[in-house]
Protein backbone atom coordinates (compact mmCIF):
# COMPACT_ATOMS: atom_id res chain seq x y z
CA UNK A 1 0.00 0.00 0.00
CA UNK A 2 2.77 2.33 1.02
CA UNK A 3 4.82 1.70 -2.12
CA UNK A 4 1.84 2.62 -4.38
CA UNK A 5 1.40 5.94 -2.63
CA UNK A 6 5.04 6.76 -3.16
CA UNK A 7 4.74 6.25 -6.93
CA UNK A 8 1.73 8.58 -7.16
CA UNK A 9 3.62 11.48 -5.48
CA UNK A 10 6.45 11.41 -8.00
CA UNK A 11 4.38 12.24 -11.18
CA UNK A 12 5.95 14.84 -13.54
CA UNK A 13 3.41 17.58 -13.02
CA UNK A 14 4.19 17.61 -9.37
CA UNK A 15 7.67 18.95 -10.14
CA UNK A 16 8.14 22.71 -10.23
CA UNK A 17 11.11 22.42 -12.56
CA UNK A 18 8.95 20.86 -15.25
CA UNK A 19 6.47 23.72 -15.10
CA UNK A 20 9.28 26.21 -15.45
CA UNK A 21 10.55 24.37 -18.52
CA UNK A 22 7.01 24.36 -19.93
CA UNK A 23 6.72 28.13 -19.37
CA UNK A 24 10.01 28.71 -21.14
CA UNK A 25 8.80 26.54 -24.00
CA UNK A 26 5.56 28.53 -24.26
CA UNK A 27 7.53 31.78 -24.24
CA UNK A 28 9.76 30.53 -27.06
CA UNK A 29 6.71 29.48 -29.06
CA UNK A 30 5.28 32.98 -28.54
CA UNK A 31 8.58 34.50 -29.69
CA UNK A 32 8.57 32.27 -32.75
CA UNK A 33 4.96 33.11 -33.68
CA UNK A 34 5.45 36.86 -33.10
CA UNK A 35 8.60 36.70 -35.26
CA UNK A 36 10.76 38.10 -32.52
CA UNK A 37 8.76 41.31 -32.10
CA UNK A 38 9.16 41.11 -28.34
CA UNK A 39 12.95 41.05 -28.70
CA UNK A 40 12.92 43.90 -31.18
CA UNK A 41 10.78 46.08 -28.89
CA UNK A 42 12.98 45.20 -25.95
CA UNK A 43 16.04 46.13 -27.99
CA UNK A 44 14.32 49.45 -28.89
CA UNK A 45 14.16 50.44 -25.21
CA UNK A 46 17.62 49.32 -24.16
CA UNK A 47 19.35 50.84 -27.20
CA UNK A 48 17.50 54.18 -26.91
CA UNK A 49 20.26 55.99 -24.97
CA UNK A 50 22.80 55.02 -27.63
CA UNK A 51 20.88 56.20 -30.73
CA UNK A 52 22.60 58.67 -33.14
CA UNK A 53 22.20 61.96 -31.31
CA UNK A 54 22.06 65.66 -32.04
CA UNK A 55 25.73 65.75 -32.95
CA UNK A 56 25.31 63.24 -35.76
CA UNK A 57 22.18 65.08 -36.94
CA UNK A 58 24.20 68.28 -37.29
CA UNK A 59 26.86 66.49 -39.33
CA UNK A 60 24.23 64.99 -41.63
CA UNK A 61 22.44 68.36 -42.06
CA UNK A 62 25.73 70.07 -42.84
CA UNK A 63 26.54 67.45 -45.46
CA UNK A 64 23.08 67.86 -47.00
CA UNK A 65 23.52 71.65 -47.04
CA UNK A 66 26.89 71.32 -48.79
CA UNK A 67 25.39 68.89 -51.28
CA UNK A 68 22.57 71.36 -52.04
CA UNK A 69 25.03 74.25 -52.44
CA UNK A 70 27.14 72.26 -54.89
CA UNK A 71 24.02 71.22 -56.80
CA UNK A 72 22.81 74.83 -56.81
CA UNK A 73 26.10 76.09 -58.23
CA UNK A 74 26.07 73.40 -60.91
CA UNK A 75 22.49 74.26 -61.83
CA UNK A 76 23.32 77.98 -61.90
CA UNK A 77 26.19 77.36 -64.29
CA UNK A 78 23.99 75.13 -66.44
CA UNK A 79 21.29 77.79 -66.43
CA UNK A 80 23.72 80.51 -67.50
CA UNK A 81 25.17 78.31 -70.26
CA UNK A 82 21.73 77.41 -71.61
CA UNK A 83 20.57 81.03 -71.42
CA UNK A 84 23.63 82.06 -73.39
CA UNK A 85 22.93 79.38 -76.02
CA UNK A 86 19.27 80.44 -76.31
CA UNK A 87 20.22 84.15 -76.26
CA UNK A 88 17.87 84.80 -73.32
CA UNK A 89 18.14 87.70 -70.88
CA UNK A 90 20.70 87.38 -68.11
CA UNK A 91 21.81 89.46 -65.21
CA UNK A 92 25.38 90.33 -64.43
CA UNK A 93 26.89 87.96 -61.91
CA UNK A 94 28.99 88.56 -58.84
CA UNK A 95 28.05 92.23 -58.66
CA UNK A 96 26.49 92.24 -55.21
CA UNK A 97 26.74 94.99 -52.63
CA UNK A 98 25.84 94.13 -49.04
CA UNK A 99 24.03 96.90 -47.19
CA UNK A 100 22.39 97.42 -43.80
CA UNK A 101 18.86 98.78 -43.39
CA UNK A 102 19.10 102.11 -41.53
CA UNK A 103 15.47 103.18 -41.88
CA UNK A 104 12.50 100.99 -42.47
CA UNK A 105 8.96 102.04 -43.34
CA UNK A 106 7.32 98.71 -43.99
CA UNK A 107 3.84 99.65 -42.79
CA UNK A 108 1.33 102.35 -43.74
CA UNK A 109 1.28 103.88 -47.25
CA UNK A 110 4.98 104.59 -47.52
CA UNK A 111 6.80 101.33 -47.92
CA UNK A 112 10.48 101.91 -48.28
CA UNK A 113 13.89 101.03 -46.91
CA UNK A 114 16.88 103.31 -46.58
CA UNK A 115 20.21 101.49 -46.93
CA UNK A 116 23.66 102.53 -45.75
CA UNK A 117 25.22 102.28 -49.22
CA UNK A 118 24.88 105.07 -51.75
CA UNK A 119 26.29 106.38 -55.01
CA UNK A 120 29.75 106.45 -53.39
CA UNK A 121 29.60 102.63 -53.19
CA UNK A 122 28.38 102.26 -56.74
CA UNK A 123 24.65 101.89 -56.09
CA UNK A 124 22.55 103.13 -59.00
CA UNK A 125 18.88 103.88 -59.50
CA UNK A 126 17.11 100.77 -60.75
CA UNK A 127 19.35 98.30 -58.91
CA UNK A 128 17.54 95.31 -57.44
CA UNK A 129 17.44 94.70 -53.69
CA UNK A 130 17.10 91.16 -52.39
CA UNK A 131 17.04 89.79 -48.87
CA UNK A 132 16.86 86.33 -47.32
CA UNK A 133 13.91 84.78 -49.18
CA UNK A 134 13.97 86.77 -52.38
CA UNK A 135 13.08 90.11 -53.94
CA UNK A 136 12.43 93.13 -51.70
CA UNK A 137 12.29 96.04 -54.14
CA UNK A 138 14.18 98.41 -56.43
CA UNK A 139 16.47 101.31 -55.67
CA UNK A 140 14.49 104.45 -56.40
CA UNK A 141 16.88 107.18 -55.40
CA UNK A 142 20.43 107.48 -54.14
CA UNK A 143 22.39 110.02 -52.15
CA UNK A 144 26.15 109.93 -51.57
CA UNK A 145 25.91 107.67 -48.52
CA UNK A 146 22.39 106.18 -48.73
CA UNK A 147 19.99 104.63 -51.16
CA UNK A 148 16.20 104.44 -50.92
CA UNK A 149 14.37 101.30 -51.94
CA UNK A 150 10.72 101.13 -52.99
CA UNK A 151 9.37 97.87 -51.60
CA UNK A 152 7.22 95.66 -53.82
CA UNK A 153 4.38 96.19 -51.33
CA UNK A 154 4.32 99.95 -52.04
CA UNK A 155 1.32 101.30 -54.01
CA UNK A 156 3.88 102.71 -56.47
CA UNK A 157 5.32 99.30 -57.34
CA UNK A 158 4.25 97.42 -60.47
CA UNK A 159 6.35 94.50 -61.70
CA UNK A 160 6.13 91.80 -64.32
CA UNK A 161 6.27 88.36 -62.70
CA UNK A 162 6.29 84.73 -63.75
CA UNK A 163 3.97 82.08 -62.30
CA UNK A 164 6.02 78.92 -62.38
CA UNK A 165 3.50 76.04 -62.55
CA UNK A 166 1.10 77.28 -65.26
CA UNK A 167 4.03 79.07 -67.01
CA UNK A 168 2.37 82.46 -67.45
CA UNK A 169 3.28 86.11 -66.98
CA UNK A 170 1.37 88.39 -64.63
CA UNK A 171 1.53 91.86 -63.11
CA UNK A 172 2.39 92.24 -59.41
CA UNK A 173 0.86 95.40 -57.92
CA UNK A 174 1.69 96.71 -54.45
CA UNK A 175 -1.40 97.76 -52.49
CA UNK A 176 0.03 99.43 -49.41
CA UNK A 177 -0.45 96.31 -47.27
CA UNK A 178 1.76 93.25 -46.71
CA UNK A 179 0.25 91.21 -49.52
CA UNK A 180 0.70 92.55 -53.07
CA UNK A 181 -1.82 91.51 -55.70
CA UNK A 182 -1.05 89.43 -58.77
CA UNK A 183 -3.17 90.34 -61.79
CA UNK A 184 -3.56 87.75 -64.55
CA UNK A 185 -5.25 89.15 -67.64
CA UNK A 186 -7.01 85.93 -68.52
CA UNK A 187 -9.99 84.50 -66.72
CA UNK A 188 -9.15 80.90 -67.70
CA UNK A 189 -5.70 80.82 -66.18
CA UNK A 190 -5.09 77.75 -64.07
CA UNK A 191 -3.60 79.24 -60.93
CA UNK A 192 -3.73 77.57 -57.53
CA UNK A 193 -2.99 78.47 -53.93
CA UNK A 194 0.66 77.60 -53.28
CA UNK A 195 1.92 78.44 -56.79
CA UNK A 196 5.38 79.94 -56.81
CA UNK A 197 6.00 83.45 -58.19
CA UNK A 198 9.37 84.65 -59.47
CA UNK A 199 10.58 87.58 -61.55
CA UNK A 200 9.56 87.30 -65.18
CA UNK A 201 12.04 86.48 -67.94
CA UNK A 202 10.15 89.06 -70.01
CA UNK A 203 10.57 91.88 -67.47
CA UNK A 204 12.71 94.83 -68.46
CA UNK A 205 13.18 95.91 -64.83
CA UNK A 206 14.31 92.71 -63.13
CA UNK A 207 16.67 89.87 -63.91
CA UNK A 208 14.82 86.56 -64.34
CA UNK A 209 14.24 83.84 -61.72
CA UNK A 210 14.43 85.88 -58.52
CA UNK A 211 12.02 84.28 -56.01
CA UNK A 212 9.22 86.62 -54.95
CA UNK A 213 6.39 84.81 -53.20
CA UNK A 214 3.65 82.22 -53.05
CA UNK A 215 -0.04 82.54 -54.00
CA UNK A 216 -2.01 82.83 -50.78
CA UNK A 217 -5.59 83.29 -52.02
CA UNK A 218 -7.33 83.73 -55.35
CA UNK A 219 -10.10 86.18 -56.19
CA UNK A 220 -12.26 85.33 -59.20
CA UNK A 221 -14.97 87.95 -58.78
CA UNK A 222 -13.73 90.18 -61.60
CA UNK A 223 -15.12 89.52 -65.05
CA UNK A 224 -12.11 89.76 -67.31
CA UNK A 225 -9.19 88.90 -65.07
CA UNK A 226 -8.07 86.86 -62.11
CA UNK A 227 -6.31 88.35 -59.11
CA UNK A 228 -4.41 86.63 -56.33
CA UNK A 229 -2.92 87.74 -53.03
CA UNK A 230 0.77 86.93 -52.76
CA UNK A 231 2.60 86.09 -49.55
CA UNK A 232 6.15 87.37 -49.92
CA UNK A 233 9.12 85.12 -49.21
CA UNK A 234 11.37 87.97 -48.05
CA UNK A 235 9.93 89.78 -45.02
CA UNK A 236 10.88 93.48 -45.09
CA UNK A 237 9.70 93.99 -41.48
CA UNK A 238 12.52 91.95 -40.03
CA UNK A 239 15.38 91.98 -42.53
CA UNK A 240 18.37 94.03 -41.38
CA UNK A 241 20.88 93.16 -44.10
CA UNK A 242 20.20 93.10 -47.82
CA UNK A 243 22.04 92.59 -51.08
CA UNK A 244 21.98 95.15 -53.84
CA UNK A 245 22.21 93.54 -57.28
CA UNK A 246 23.69 95.64 -60.04
CA UNK A 247 21.30 94.91 -62.90
CA UNK A 248 22.62 94.55 -66.38
CA UNK A 249 19.65 93.27 -68.34
CA UNK A 250 20.65 92.50 -71.88
CA UNK B 1 23.71 130.49 -27.44
CA UNK B 2 21.35 129.08 -24.84
CA UNK B 3 19.00 132.00 -25.39
CA UNK B 4 19.02 131.43 -29.11
CA UNK B 5 18.00 127.81 -28.64
CA UNK B 6 15.19 128.75 -26.27
CA UNK B 7 13.80 131.33 -28.66
CA UNK B 8 14.04 129.20 -31.77
CA UNK B 9 12.89 125.99 -30.14
CA UNK B 10 9.86 125.61 -32.40
CA UNK B 11 11.95 126.06 -35.54
CA UNK B 12 14.65 123.67 -34.33
CA UNK B 13 12.07 121.02 -33.44
CA UNK B 14 10.62 121.39 -36.97
CA UNK B 15 13.81 119.88 -38.41
CA UNK B 16 13.45 116.79 -36.21
CA UNK B 17 10.08 115.83 -37.71
CA UNK B 18 11.56 114.18 -40.83
CA UNK B 19 14.00 112.24 -38.66
CA UNK B 20 11.23 110.91 -36.46
CA UNK B 21 9.19 110.19 -39.61
CA UNK B 22 12.08 108.02 -40.90
CA UNK B 23 12.76 106.43 -37.52
CA UNK B 24 9.65 104.20 -37.69
CA UNK B 25 10.26 101.89 -34.71
CA UNK B 26 8.33 98.61 -35.01
CA UNK B 27 7.52 98.40 -31.30
CA UNK B 28 5.57 101.67 -31.45
CA UNK B 29 3.35 100.62 -34.32
CA UNK B 30 0.00 98.94 -34.73
CA UNK B 31 -0.40 96.55 -37.70
CA UNK B 32 2.96 97.91 -38.90
CA UNK B 33 1.53 101.45 -39.01
CA UNK B 34 2.97 104.41 -37.10
CA UNK B 35 1.28 107.52 -35.74
CA UNK B 36 1.29 110.41 -38.20
CA UNK B 37 4.16 112.32 -36.56
CA UNK B 38 3.97 115.71 -38.33
CA UNK B 39 0.53 116.43 -36.85
CA UNK B 40 1.91 116.37 -33.31
CA UNK B 41 4.08 119.36 -34.19
CA UNK B 42 1.64 121.06 -36.56
CA UNK B 43 -1.24 121.25 -34.05
CA UNK B 44 0.48 123.27 -31.29
CA UNK B 45 2.37 125.41 -33.78
CA UNK B 46 -0.75 126.35 -35.75
CA UNK B 47 -2.76 126.95 -32.56
CA UNK B 48 -0.17 129.54 -31.50
CA UNK B 49 0.60 131.14 -34.85
CA UNK B 50 -2.80 131.08 -36.55
CA UNK B 51 -4.38 129.67 -39.72
CA UNK B 52 -2.30 131.38 -42.40
CA UNK B 53 1.02 130.43 -40.80
CA UNK B 54 -0.30 126.95 -40.19
CA UNK B 55 -1.16 126.67 -43.88
CA UNK B 56 2.35 127.75 -44.93
CA UNK B 57 4.06 125.42 -42.46
CA UNK B 58 1.76 122.60 -43.61
CA UNK B 59 3.06 123.20 -47.13
CA UNK B 60 6.69 123.16 -45.95
CA UNK B 61 6.13 119.97 -43.96
CA UNK B 62 4.48 118.35 -46.97
CA UNK B 63 7.39 119.29 -49.21
CA UNK B 64 9.96 117.82 -46.83
CA UNK B 65 8.04 114.62 -46.15
CA UNK B 66 7.29 114.10 -49.85
CA UNK B 67 10.98 114.32 -50.56
CA UNK B 68 11.64 111.59 -48.00
CA UNK B 69 9.03 109.20 -49.34
CA UNK B 70 9.53 107.70 -52.75
CA UNK B 71 5.97 107.97 -54.04
CA UNK B 72 6.28 110.37 -56.95
CA UNK B 73 2.61 110.13 -57.88
CA UNK B 74 1.10 110.84 -54.49
CA UNK B 75 1.62 113.75 -52.12
CA UNK B 76 0.98 114.56 -48.46
CA UNK B 77 0.82 118.31 -49.11
CA UNK B 78 -2.99 118.76 -49.45
CA UNK B 79 -3.70 116.98 -46.17
CA UNK B 80 -1.05 118.89 -44.23
CA UNK B 81 -2.07 122.28 -45.69
CA UNK B 82 -5.68 121.63 -44.77
CA UNK B 83 -4.72 120.47 -41.27
CA UNK B 84 -2.43 123.49 -40.78
CA UNK B 85 -5.26 125.85 -41.71
CA UNK B 86 -7.82 124.00 -39.60
CA UNK B 87 -5.62 123.72 -36.51
CA UNK B 88 -4.95 127.48 -36.67
CA UNK B 89 -8.64 128.17 -36.07
CA UNK B 90 -8.76 126.16 -32.84
CA UNK B 91 -8.88 128.15 -29.63
CA UNK B 92 -7.17 127.20 -26.38
CA UNK B 93 -9.31 125.51 -23.79
CA UNK B 94 -9.29 126.82 -20.24
CA UNK B 95 -9.67 123.44 -18.59
CA UNK B 96 -6.40 121.57 -18.86
CA UNK B 97 -7.72 118.01 -18.71
CA UNK B 98 -10.34 118.58 -21.44
CA UNK B 99 -7.61 120.27 -23.49
CA UNK B 100 -5.41 117.18 -23.39
CA UNK B 101 -8.15 114.91 -24.67
CA UNK B 102 -9.20 117.50 -27.22
CA UNK B 103 -5.70 117.29 -28.78
CA UNK B 104 -6.21 113.54 -29.19
CA UNK B 105 -9.51 114.02 -30.98
CA UNK B 106 -8.24 116.84 -33.18
CA UNK B 107 -5.11 114.91 -34.22
CA UNK B 108 -7.20 111.81 -34.92
CA UNK B 109 -9.42 113.86 -37.19
CA UNK B 110 -6.36 115.43 -38.88
CA UNK B 111 -4.79 112.01 -39.40
CA UNK B 112 -8.06 110.71 -40.85
CA UNK B 113 -8.16 113.68 -43.21
CA UNK B 114 -4.55 113.26 -44.38
CA UNK B 115 -4.91 109.48 -44.73
CA UNK B 116 -8.14 109.77 -46.68
CA UNK B 117 -6.72 112.40 -49.05
CA UNK B 118 -3.69 110.18 -49.69
CA UNK B 119 -5.88 107.12 -50.18
CA UNK B 120 -8.12 109.00 -52.63
CA UNK B 121 -5.04 109.90 -54.69
CA UNK B 122 -4.10 106.20 -54.89
CA UNK B 123 -7.66 105.26 -55.87
CA UNK B 124 -7.82 108.00 -58.49
CA UNK B 125 -4.45 106.99 -59.95
CA UNK B 126 -5.56 103.39 -60.34
CA UNK B 127 -9.11 104.24 -61.38
CA UNK B 128 -8.27 104.14 -65.08
CA UNK B 129 -6.66 100.67 -64.78
CA UNK B 130 -9.86 99.54 -63.02
CA UNK B 131 -7.66 98.20 -60.23
CA UNK B 132 -8.88 100.67 -57.66
CA UNK B 133 -11.06 98.17 -55.76
CA UNK B 134 -8.00 96.13 -54.87
CA UNK B 135 -6.71 98.99 -52.76
CA UNK B 136 -9.67 98.93 -50.35
CA UNK B 137 -7.65 96.80 -47.94
CA UNK B 138 -5.47 99.89 -47.38
CA UNK B 139 -8.30 101.42 -45.29
CA UNK B 140 -6.83 99.56 -42.31
CA UNK B 141 -3.74 101.79 -42.65
CA UNK B 142 -5.92 104.87 -42.13
CA UNK B 143 -7.75 103.37 -39.16
CA UNK B 144 -4.56 102.21 -37.41
CA UNK B 145 -2.95 105.61 -38.02
CA UNK B 146 -6.01 107.47 -36.69
CA UNK B 147 -6.03 105.38 -33.51
CA UNK B 148 -2.31 105.74 -32.83
CA UNK B 149 -2.21 109.46 -33.59
CA UNK B 150 -5.17 110.06 -31.28
CA UNK B 151 -3.57 107.93 -28.59
CA UNK B 152 -0.22 109.72 -28.51
CA UNK B 153 -1.42 113.26 -29.23
CA UNK B 154 -2.51 114.23 -25.67
CA UNK B 155 0.99 113.41 -24.34
CA UNK B 156 3.08 114.94 -27.09
CA UNK B 157 0.96 117.93 -28.19
CA UNK B 158 0.45 119.32 -24.69
CA UNK B 159 4.19 119.14 -24.00
CA UNK B 160 5.07 120.77 -27.31
CA UNK B 161 2.44 123.46 -26.76
CA UNK B 162 3.97 124.25 -23.38
CA UNK B 163 7.46 124.47 -24.92
CA UNK B 164 6.31 126.66 -27.85
CA UNK B 165 4.43 129.02 -25.52
CA UNK B 166 7.48 129.32 -23.32
CA UNK B 167 9.73 129.97 -26.29
CA UNK B 168 7.29 132.60 -27.67
CA UNK B 169 7.16 134.39 -24.33
CA UNK B 170 10.95 134.59 -24.34
CA UNK B 171 10.85 135.94 -27.87
CA UNK B 172 8.53 138.83 -26.92
CA UNK B 173 10.60 139.78 -23.86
Amino acid sequence: MLSIRRISTSRWWHKKKNWILFAIFLFLVFVRISKGSFYKDFYYFISKPFWPGQFQKEIVLKSIEQEYLIKLNLLKKDNERLRRILSLKESSNGDHISAAVISRKAGSWWRQLILNKGSKDGVEIGNIVIGPGGLLGRVNSTSIFTSSVTLITSPESKLGVWVDRPQINGLLVGLGDDFPNLILYSKNTDIKVGDFISSSPASTLLPPNIPIGIVQSIDETLKSKKTAKISLLAKPHVIDWVQILKVNIK
Amino acid sequence: MNKFFTKKLSIISFFFIPIIFLWHPNWLGLLGVQPYWPLFWLLPWSMIHGSFNGLIVGLFLGLILDSLTLDHNFTQIPGLIFCGFLFGRIKFHKENLVGHFRYGLICSFGSFLCGTLYFLQILFRNFLDSNSLMFISGVKNILAEVFLTGFFAPFICSQLLRIFKFSRRKLHK
